[in-house]
């Protein structure tokens, strides 16, 4: 581990990190990115694919793929919204490559797993040549591809608080086919045990966006729906995404409204349901 | 230290790292350079061609290996990522001489067409067969959803899990037979070297000495060049030759089928996105890539003109050189063609509602998961030119007339194409691979990335407005239609598209008055050539919509309307020219009986009908050679190409039948123009019902010699003698000819060689050149539910039903038909080439234009046919493989209109579009 910091500390030289290559590799086939040097973290031995709980946390290693990271999931009941999203990342072929870690450090504003993460409140463990830090997901994505890593940083871990318990968490997203595709836009929505409601938007803006209510409206089975619909439309309307190739604004605008809707209601079942996070 | 760049360092001079693996149960321990993939070393290094290489973005799946038992996308992976692991390539699966179950199944289901995505396919297959063995569907789905398969296999790769699993799937291919094998689902000859990897495509040819090509083009739609920059590019060790248009003949050639319009490169001026300004040659195609990137490229963007609007403009620059078009009237415009077809007389009648809309048809691109390629190897007077065209004796003729060669001195080896679909007919880039092949006295190879690909070829773009007039009762009584298909910056055969497909714009029905004018517009695009459907597609939409628009305004089902006015046998449609040639109304009625047309509907739920028509071949000549073996065996030569349809295996069926042998001592050899006799074309699903004639004719010329060769024998009189269905019939018995020839004909003289030809000679005053020698029928029906909310189309039942004349391999007709139809669902619901204002494509390349993928497919998807062996070819079949394109997107327009009253008229139905049109369709219903 050292030593990859330490490589990619060195000055004067072009380097990259690489984990599964999902996005790298494309990167540097077309020409958006250059590199002199392409440091392979899955030879980092500290790195390598482990999950489990630590400190209250869920700690999944940056080795860590969707595929392994769906699997564990699956098996243990945990982070319903997670696996699911960690489950739509491109195909197989690349969910066996593609890792969690990579996700977030990749900084897309379409990037899947990121919306959950910020709404599970999660953190990225960061080791770097003056020690580790923590920083929260949400802080941790400056903007579209930046992240607030420094030279010479290495993303170890993404930790994903484990102790909240009644939660209710759901991920949607909207895409041109069913078939592999990129989000045109996506969401999270996270109802926590004091009924606070969390949505974070997705491929909405250049970083993720957040937005918390304690509206009982939300959450309350007798509030109408005409009555939640309002509400939910004016949390949504933090968000301004643009028009590109995949969607217009207005499209885009209109779908956070149908997934916060959709999301919500299978949050709330899943809350009721019970077990951590549904 | 000094290393030879050659030996140690890629292009970028970084050194190569050590490499140790496991391949295949094979321990390799190598050098590579840090940025090759993983499917470049397996591929070029280690030579195991059978992954392979589309969309280098992790999209398509064709490169899909596994490491440690994961499948993985090689593209993705440096080479250098896999030190230490096991890898394992499809080569491993029938290692042992035997295909894995997975293979089996596949072959056995008719899950492989051109076989081009088919290794990578397996392998994803392959995965989820050893974790979960008895997957359900939505399994298969998933896992298969990371391999692209153009050809539209999918139906049959879910039978295949299933067979793979156990299960019984509702077809088997039988193999090989004996007796009779026409009418049988015969397996696909070349079916195992496409399921083992072991098919060699053009990009699997190595040849010694080879260079290779890469192209340099600059990112606006049209350009005029100022000045190209070549030294540094030169200068990159491994470079040999940097070519731009001064360094090619002046003038510079122009080529193309009809219009010789096409420069071998841009001269001044680009006039699309994407045209080649330069060319460089290297050692290794890696260098050849990096060293393109150092081209400089002196350029003024200029405006572009990319819709039919900006074309027509009376201020629009015109697009190509008047000059090419000498004495054509409309040389200043970009109008390249315009044609007007009609019969009785639109302003006579009157009608009791009449209907005008105009229906929009998005550009779409061929996407064949193989991407273009070509290798030339070419000296001053011969060359031999490899590529996988549909065409191969007209790129002999193209290319014999640029470099001023006898035909005799071109030869052309056509690999089978891993999937045509109409864009490897015509030469493209042959050419400027031949003047480079001869500046560097070496064999040259050029492969085109996908992004490549999508800027070469593509399907013209339609505006269609129609006004159609019907009677109360649902009758039609005119269409009077006005097409313009937007073709690209050259002609290639995009005027012949917009003419044939607008000849039969009023589709399969009884049309008393009609009025056709169709144009083809230049644009500063992409140049559109055929494509499945050749223009049929665009102007099916915009008439089987006003059907679609007259059934809900007179309040008739869609079914009941095109049972009242669909022709059927012996009606005439096109007035004056040959009449309907099947029994057309029993495809309608069979399609609405698989949907269930008349059973209740679920709330919610849609269903929508179309037809269409496509013209088959109208002119053309087919020959073909057989030659029947003293052992019996069968050597059949044809032209035709073998891209996926499944032509070699047909023709062997066909002699075999002819000859009484079995189908398995049947070869048939294509591809080379220096070998096989001339064939025009593979195109307008033309190969059965021409090639298969003069097969059939070959087989003729065949039994008139074994008469000969009996009765000399024999001692018998010829009349005494002869030959029926595969038998040679005695006065002392019958016997197949397979059997008798083995006894008689080496004593005689070794081996019978025929002769046949099948032509249709030109007509100069048709407006075809030629009647159709049949026509593709088809219905489509669909059943679907739409989310209100998001504006998807879910699809329960897509129903397609063709009328085939005779079905000679079910099996094939039913994966051709499906093919078709899915690709029809691409263009129905996501395809679409997006340009922004100078004429840029803004979804180049896989990640942005999507295509049907497995959970794209409908639930259920059912092909039925109808077999009256009414038509021109052999055993009254009829030509397929177009038919289930043509109506797709009318039918399914329809449905979504069944289920939520919106109508929309332009293409595709995405989810936006369609979320869009619920949108104002709420808002008028608020006003
Ligand atoms: C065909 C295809 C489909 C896809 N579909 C989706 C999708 O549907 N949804 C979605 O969200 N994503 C999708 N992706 C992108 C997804 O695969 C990636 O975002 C993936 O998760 C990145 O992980 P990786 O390990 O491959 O990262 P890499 O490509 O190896 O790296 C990505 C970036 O993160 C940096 N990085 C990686 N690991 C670390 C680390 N430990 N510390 C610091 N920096 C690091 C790298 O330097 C690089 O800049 C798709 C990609 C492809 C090719
Ligand atoms: S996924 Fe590798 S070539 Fe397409
Ligand atoms: S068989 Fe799948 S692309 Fe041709």
């Amino acid at each position: 581990m050292a030593e990859a910091c330490a490589a990619w500390a060195t000055p004067g030289r072009d380097a990259r990190l690489l984990f599964g290559g999902t996005d790298l590799t494309v990167g540097l086939r077309h020409g958006h990115l250059t590199t002199d040097v392409v440091i392979d973290l899955k030879r980092v031995a500290d790195l390598a694919a482990d999950i489990g709980p630590s400190k209250g946390m869920l700690r999944v290693s940056a080795g860590t793929t969707m595929s392994a990271l769906a699997a564990y999931l699956d098996r243990e009941g945990l982070f319903a919204a997670l696996r699911d999203a960690a489950n739509v990342v491109g195909s197989i072929q690349i969910r066996n490559r593609a890792t969690l870690a990579g996700n977030i450090c990749n900084a897309s504003p379409a990037a899947d797993t990121v919306p959950v993460l910020v709404a599970l409140g999660s953190a990225v463990e960061i080791s770097g040549p003056h020690g580790s830090r923590e920083v929260a997901v949400e802080e941790f994505i400056l903007g579209n591809r930046q992240i607030d890593l420094r030279r010479g940083e290495i993303v170890s871990a993404v930790l994903i608080p484990l102790a909240r318990q009644n939660c209710g968490c759901a991920f949607d997203r909207i895409t041109r086919r069913r078939g592999v595709d990129l989000a045109t836009a996506n969401l999270c929505c996270l109802i926590d045990e004091r009924s606070e409601v969390v949505f974070a938007f997705g491929s909405v803006a250049p970083r993720p966006l957040v937005v918390r209510s304690i509206d009982p409206v939300l959450t309350d089975p007798s509030a109408t729906a005409h009555d939640r619909e309002k509400t939910v439309a004016a949390l949504c309307a933090i968000a301004a995404p643009i028009s590109d190739v995949r969607a217009s604004a207005g499209y885009r605008t209109a779908m956070l409204g149908v997934m916060a809707e959709r999301a919500l209601a299978s949050a709330r079942r899943r809350q009721q349901v019970g077990g951590t996070h549904g | 230290m000094a290393k030879d760049p050659h030996q140690d360092a890629g292009p970028t001079g970084i050194a190569k790292t050590a490499l140790k693996l496991t391949v295949n149960g094979q321990p390799i321990a190598t050098k590579v350079s840090p940025s090759v993939s993983l499917l470049d070393f397996l591929r070029d290094d280690l030579k195991l061609k059978g992954a392979k290489e589309c969309c280098s973005v992790g999209e398509c799946g064709a490169c899909t290996v596994m490491i440690d038992g994961q499948s993985v996308n090689a593209c993705l992976v440096l080479a250098a990522e896999s030190d230490g692991t096991n890898v394992e390539t499809v080569e491993s699966l029938s290692a042992g001489g035997q295909l894995s179950t997975v293979q089996h199944s596949f072959l056995k289901c008719g899950a492989v067409q051109c076989g081009f995505c088919i290794p990578g396919m397996v392998m994803s297959a392959e995965a989820l067969h050893r974790a979960v063995p008895d997957a359900t569907e939505a399994e298969v789905r998933e896992a298969l959803s990371g391999n692209l398969c153009r050809c539209g296999g999918y139906n049959r790769m879910f039978d295949a899990m299933r067979d793979a699993a156990g299960d019984v799937p509702h077809c088997e291919t039988t193999a090989p037979v004996t007796g009779k094998s026409v009418g049988a689902d015969i397996s696909r000859l070349g079916g195992i070297e496409r399921v083992a990897g072991t098919q060699e495509f053009l990009a699997d040819i190595d040849l010694d000495g080879m260079a290779h090509l890469k192209l340099v083009s600059i990112d606006v739609g049209r350009a005029r060049i100022n000045r190209i920059e070549t030294e540094k590019a030169m200068a990159v060790p491994g470079v040999i030759d940097v070519i731009t248009a001064a360094d090619l003949p002046h003038p510079m050639p122009h080529f193309g089928p009809t219009y010789r319009d096409r420069p071998v490169m841009a001269v001044d001026e680009t006039r699309y996105h994407g045209e080649p300004v330069a060319a460089v040659v290297a050692e290794t195609k890696e260098i050849a890539a990096y060293a393109a990137g150092l081209v400089g490229v002196d350029y003024d963007a200029l405006p572009a003109v990319c819709t039919v609007k900006q074309a027509l403009a009376s201020d629009a620059h015109p697009v190509q050189d008047p000059a090419l078009r000498p004495g054509d009237p409309m040389a200043e415009t970009n109008i390249l063609k315009e044609r007007h077809f009609g019969w009785g007389d639109i302003d006579a009648v009157t009608p009791d509602l009449v209907i005008e809309n105009t229906y929009t048809f998005p550009m779409v691109t061929h996407f064949a998961i193989e991407p273009h390629g070509f290798i030339v190897d070419a000296t001053d007077d011969a060359m031999t030119i490899w590529s996988p065209v549909q065409h191969p004796f007209l790129l002999q003729k193209i290319m014999a007339q640029l470099f001023d060669l006898p035909l005799s001195a071109v030869r052309v080896l056509a690999p089978d194409p891993g999937g045509g679909f109409g864009g490897k007919q015509i030469p493209k880039f042959e050419p400027l691979v031949a003047f480079a092949s001869r500046r560097t006295g070496r064999p040259c190879r050029l492969v085109l990335t996908l992004e490549e690909t999508f800027q070469a070829v593509r399907r013209a773009a339609a505006e269609v407005t129609v006004r159609s007039g019907f009677s109360k009762e649902g009758d039609i009584l005119f269409h009077d239609i006005n097409s313009n298909y937007l073709i690209g910056a050259y002609a290639d055969v995009a005027e012949r598209v917009t003419t044939k497909g607008n000849y039969l714009g009023c589709g399969p029905y009884r049309v008393p008055n009609a009025r056709i004018a169709a144009r083809a517009i230049l644009s500063n695009t992409t140049p559109s050539c055929a494509f499945r459907g050749f223009g049929t597609p665009q102007v099916n939409w915009a008439v089987e919509g006003q059907i679609n628009a007259a059934a809900r305004q007179l309040g008739i089902d869609g079914f009941e309307i095109r049972m009242r006015n669909v022709a059927d046998k012996g009606d005439e449609i096109v007035q004056g020219d040959v009449p309907a040639d099947g029994h057309w109304l029993q495809s309608v009625q069979k399609a609405a009986d698989l949907l269930g047309w008349d059973t209740p509907k679920q709330p919610g739920r849609g269903r929508g009908i179309a037809v269409g028509i496509k013209a088959g071949a109208t002119t053309g000549l087919s020959n073909s050679t057989v030659r029947l073996l003293a052992d019996g065996s069968i050597l059949v030569f044809a032209g035709t190409s073998d891209m996926g349809q499944g032509a070699r295996t047909i023709f062997a069926q066909l002699a075999a039948d002819a000859l009484g042998a079995p189908y398995d001592r049947v070869k048939v050899i294509m591809g080379d123009t220096s070998i096989v006799p001339f064939d025009l074309q593979t195109s307008a699903s033309r190969s059965t019902v021409f090639m298969g004639t003069a097969i059939t004719r070959a087989c003729e010329d065949i039994h008139a010699q074994v008469i000969q060769l009996a009765s000399d024998t024999l001692g018998l009189p010829e009349d005494t003698i002869q030959v029926d269905d595969g038998n040679i019939i005695l006065p002392s018995g019958s016997e197949p000819i397979f059997d008798f020839v083995q006894k008689k004909l080496g004593a005689w003289n070794g081996e019978l060689i025929g002769n046949g030809r099948m032509r249709k000679p030109t007509d100069k005053d048709h407006p075809l050149g030629g009647s159709p020698a049949f026509f593709e029928f088809n219905c489509t029906a669909f059943e679907v539910e739409v989310d209100q909310a998001t504006g998807e189309v879910l699809i329960h039942n897509h129903v397609t039903v063709g009328d085939v004349g005779k079905a000679l391999n079910p099996l094939q007709v039913e994966m051709q038909d499906e093919g078709a139809a899915i690709m029809g669902l691409g263009h129905s619901l996501y395809e679409q080439v997006l340009l922004d204002d100078d004429g840029r494509i803004r979804n180049l390349g896989a990640i942005d234009y999507r295509i049907v993928t497995t959970k794209d497919m409908p639930e259920k998807m059912m092909t039925g046919m109808i077999e009256n062996a009414d038509g021109p070819g052999p055993k009254g079949s009829k030509g397929v493989s177009e038919g289930a394109i043509l109506c797709t997107a009318p039918a399914l327009a329809a449905a979504v209109a069944d289920a939520t009253g919106v109508v929309i008229k332009d293409l595709p139905l995405t989810p936006e579009r369609v979320w869009w049109a619920l949108q104002e369709q709420g808002a008028v219903a608020a006003q």
